[in-house]
């Protein structure tokens, strides 16, 4: 049985800069859904475990993780590699959205089981165009595990 | 004479040789008539005689057969031949003077005993000359001549000295002092000789002119003169020795006839009489001081007996003197090496060093030299071709295992060796690394060049009347070029010992590189990894805040455009244009070290699919700018990396595409049928002027302003040709400006699959 209810999406994002062009993108369209940011992958990884400073609180299991690579401390391909490796969390589409055009980089996150992998440009027409793409499909296209209850 | 029948023509040119080698000289049973010879049995009663004792002493020679020597001459001479023959102490004292009364005359001569191999007892007799008193006696000429011997300094003055000496006091026209090498050819190194003749100095004999026994009697004996080469040779009756039935062995005599073929040849030079004197070393035949006379000449024995001492005197001097001689070409063998090695042992590269100088072909005594190293060769001197090396490396990584390889006779074991005997008949090569194929090499050339053989030393071979071929010594003494083709000098020991040091020298600078290398290489890694670190940071970090700046003018245009005049949305937008710039800029570099670093994928792979493909990838492009494309012909398949070479079609292609301005553009992809082979991009575009020939594949250099001809951020060529240098190929262009331009390249891929 489907029910409606708001999905949340995680951001790991350790950039305000693109934290905020990110969340400014989000905006422009009409997809009702809540945001949380974690700062780094500790952060992430302590979120989704509820343990740290998350320990004990209630807080939802993320429809949709977007995930940059390159953090400080535990960086994304860490989290990545965790969240697929955990029975609990690996259902979590994990989307990349990372600086790094490497093949390397690409290469390895599909290995490791990302469900896609963005590129952000230096170009803010595109990235919104980006963005939005990427909401339209997980918030209104994709049917999630999450949304099964 | 032997006759020797041979019926097949092919094996006629060996003959020579063994034919003289068999000719049995030491039992001719004839002797010179000038003298007498007498076998005798113990009791001293004649056994065998000369049949020239009418002529010399007025008896017959049979009726003294079976006679005493005492009804020939008084007894108290037969007491002395007696005393000579059977007392060990009176060996070396000769001769015994004889008297003989002929015809009531006192006739006299020197007497010579000795017992021949098979133990008969020979006395000779030749007429006693007396020595004019201007000569001076037997001491005067002797220390006089051992004195100025003593004082050369030289081995040439030596051996100028005793020619002049012997022919002094002699009296031949011609005196030589004629060298063996090791295979027994003869050079004449010294000469006295009347000046209306032509000289023989300097001319090479071959081996076969001395048959091989003779030489042994010439060790026997130290002097051997021939009188008269006309006078008729006189037999010894009976022929064969009644007693043990053979022929005399006539070993040790003096009055030894001579065998045809000798006074056939000698007749040939025109010679009337000849003398010679043994020089030995260390037992060995080292040469002879051969004396011509155009006239018959009888040399008294007593000036024999001086000449013979000389040339002892001067084979005693051999050792030392020949030795010196020897020794001061070492010396300088010696100081080229050191030379060659003080220079290998100083920092810097060692084959520019070893090609600035002369020593490394005087330290081995080459006339030529290659250095292999590192598949480049340097010619030095004189040498076969860079190919004709390149084929000798080749051959040696096949044939030779050895450090030290040398040969005076390369052909032999490398038959296409021939076609360079020239230069390099003599091979002495150096191994560096077998693996590298690396070695330094000397050549000498061919010894013919140096050679005047006198006369053809195959000696024409006659058919006598019984149809037998039989050999005849040359007739001409004219110069004449021996046919032994294919031989140099050969490489002495401490010759090859100098090659050797500089070997164990450059090993010591090859290891020495090679530890410098890997430090080099280690070095190089490091950095490597320092670039892909790099390429990262430059890839990520910078591009975060570019990204910052970007997006922050962008939301300033988004939600400040109302506000600002036209001049301040006009200088954000710029903001931003140069930002996207930059980025197009720093993944251009970031593109450029990943293709020259990341691994090449090699397969057999159709250029005509990659063609294709990056074709449909440019289709929509191509038909904007109306673009006509044209294969001739269908590309060749050809081992690469399919995407990168795919890569270079697109850079070529889009460039073509994009620098053009005529009304119908085309562009021509083919290839060219070389080898390897070459592939073209050909356009009719705006063309390229040949000074920017170069600078076009430098990175980020443009020609054009950046917004002419659809921009760009310049760095397609630069991968282009990084691609096309990784697959072991070149890139290069050539243009009419104004009408065209054509890129060419090959993949001389060496990838084996």
């Amino acid at each position: 049985m489907m029910i409606k209810h708001t999905r949340l999406l995680l951001i790991v994002e350790d950039s305000d800069e693109d934290f905020e062009a990110t969340l400014r993108a989000l905006k422009k369209s009409s997809i009702d859904c809540e945001i949380y940011r974690c700062v780094d992958g500790e952060d992430a990884l302590d979120f989704l475990y509820r343990r740290g400073k998350y320990f004990g609180e209630h807080n939802k299991r993320p429809s949709v993780i977007l995930l940059d690579l390159n953090l400080p401390g535990t960086d994304g391909r860490d989290v990545l590699k965790e969240v697929k490796r955990q029975a609990s969390l690996k259902s979590i589409p994990v989307i990349i959205l990372s600086t790094s055009s490497n093949p390397i980089d690409i290469e390895t996150s599909y290995q490791n089981g990302a469900n896609s992998y963005m590129v952000k440009p230096v170009n803010y027409p595109a990235f919104t165009e980006a963005i939005k793409s990427f909401e339209d499909f997980w918030f209104r296209v994709a049917v999630l595990s999450n949304d099964i209850l | 004479m032997t006759k020797i029948t041979v019926s097949d023509p092919l094996l006629l040119p060996g003959v020579d040789l063994t034919n003289c080698d068999r000719e049995p000289i030491r039992i001719l049973g004839k002797v010179q008539p000038h003298g007498l010879l007498f076998v005798l049995e113990p009791d001293l009663t004649i056994s065998q005689i000369s049949a020239n004792a009418a002529a010399l002493i007025s008896r017959t020679s049979e009726s003294l057969l079976g006679s005493g020597l005492d009804t020939i001459m008084p007894s108290e001479q037969v007491a002395e031949v007696r005393k000579h023959l059977f007392n060990e102490q009176n060996k070396y004292i000769r001769p015994i003077p004889i008297t003989i009364d002929v015809e009531n005359q006192q006739k006299h001569f020197n007497g010579v005993v000795h017992g021949n191999p098979d133990g008969l007892l020979i006395l000779e007799l030749e007429p006693f000359v007396h020595v004019p008193h201007a000569l001076g006696n037997f001491y005067g000429l002797v220390q006089v001549a051992s004195a100025t011997l003593q004082e050369t300094q030289s081995f040439d003055d030596l051996c100028q000295l005793i020619v002049h000496e012997v022919k002094r006091i002699t009296h031949f026209d011609r005196v030589m002092v004629y060298q063996f090498d090791e295979d027994g050819h003869g050079t004449v190194i010294a000469e006295a000789v009347e000046q209306s003749m032509e000289p023989f100095w300097g001319l090479h004999y071959p081996a076969s002119d001395i048959p091989q026994q003779a030489r042994q009697l010439y060790v026997l004996n130290w002097l051997r003169l021939i009188a008269d080469v006309n006078a008729q040779p006189i037999d010894i009756v009976p022929s064969l020795h009644p007693r043990i039935g053979k022929p005399v062995d006539q070993t040790y005599c003096f009055l030894r006839s001579v065998s045809p073929v000798h006074i056939e040849y000698l007749k040939n030079m025109g010679v009337g009489g000849s003398m010679s004197i043994s020089l030995v070393r260390e037992g060995q035949l080292w040469g002879l001081i051969a004396c011509h006379h155009r006239e018959p000449i009888f040399v008294p024995y007593e000036v024999r007996t001086v000449c013979e001492f000389l040339g002892q005197l001067f084979s005693i001097q051999l050792g030392t003197r020949e030795e010196s001689h020897d020794f001061q070409y070492q010396v300088k063998v010696k100081s080229a090496q050191f030379h060659c090695i003080e220079m290998l042992a100083t920092e810097g590269d060692y084959v520019s060093r070893l090609l600035a100088t002369e020593d490394i072909l005087t330290m081995t005594g080459a006339q030529g030299a290659a250095l292999c190293i590192d598949h480049t060769i340097h010619l030095i001197g004189q040498t076969p071709n860079e190919k004709q090396v390149r084929s000798i490396v080749e051959w040696l990584v096949t044939n030779n295992s050895q450090d030290v390889f040398a040969t005076h006779n390369f052909s032999k074991l490398f038959s296409s060796a021939s076609a360079y005997k020239g230069v390099g008949s003599g091979l002495l090569a150096i191994t560096i690394s077998k693996g590298q194929g690396s070695y330094v090499m000397w050549f000498r050339r061919e010894i013919i060049q140096e050679v005047n053989w006198a006369g053809n030393p195959n000696k024409p071979i006659e058919i006598d009347d019984n149809g037998d071929l039989r050999l005849m010594p040359r007739k001409s003494f004219e110069k004449w070029q021996q046919q032994v083709e294919n031989t140099s000098l050969r490489w002495k020991p401490y010759e090859l010992e100098a090659a050797e040091q500089v070997r164990n020298a450059i090993i010591g600078i090859v290891l020495r590189n090679i530890e410098r290398l890997a430090s080099v290489n280690a070095d190089l890694a490091q950095s490597n990894s320092e670039l892909d670190a790099f390429a990262y940071i430059a890839s990520h970090d910078l591009k975060e805040p570019l990204r910052g700046i970007h997006n922050y003018a962008s939301f300033l245009l988004e939600d400040y455009e109302s506000i600002l005049n036209e001049d301040g949305v006009s200088k954000l937008n710029t903001l931003v244009r140069l930002t996207q710039r930059m980025e197009d800029l720093i993944n251009s570099l970031l593109h450029f070290s990943r293709v020259g670093r990341v691994e090449l994928a090699f397969s057999e792979t159709s250029l005509q699919n990659v063609l294709t493909e990056t074709l449909a990838l440019l289709e929509l492009s191509l038909q904007d700018a109306g673009v006509q494309i044209r294969i001739p012909r269908t590309l060749p398949s050809i081992v690469c990396d399919q995407v990168r070479i795919g890569e270079v079609f697109n850079n070529l292609i889009v460039n073509a595409m994009k620098y053009n301005d005529k009304q119908d553009k085309w562009i021509e992809i083919g290839y060219l049928d070389e080898t390897p082979t070459v592939f073209y991009v050909t356009d009719n575009g705006i063309g390229i002027l040949e000074k920017h020939y170069e600078t076009i594949f430098r990175i980020f250099k443009r020609l054009h302003g950046r917004d002419e001809y659809s921009g760009g951020t310049g760095s397609g060529l630069t991968i282009a040709r990084k691609i096309i240098e990784r697959h072991g190929g070149h890139i290069w262009v050539r243009s009419i400006y104004g009408q065209g331009t054509t890129f060419y390249f090959n993949l001389e891929s060496k990838i084996e699959l």
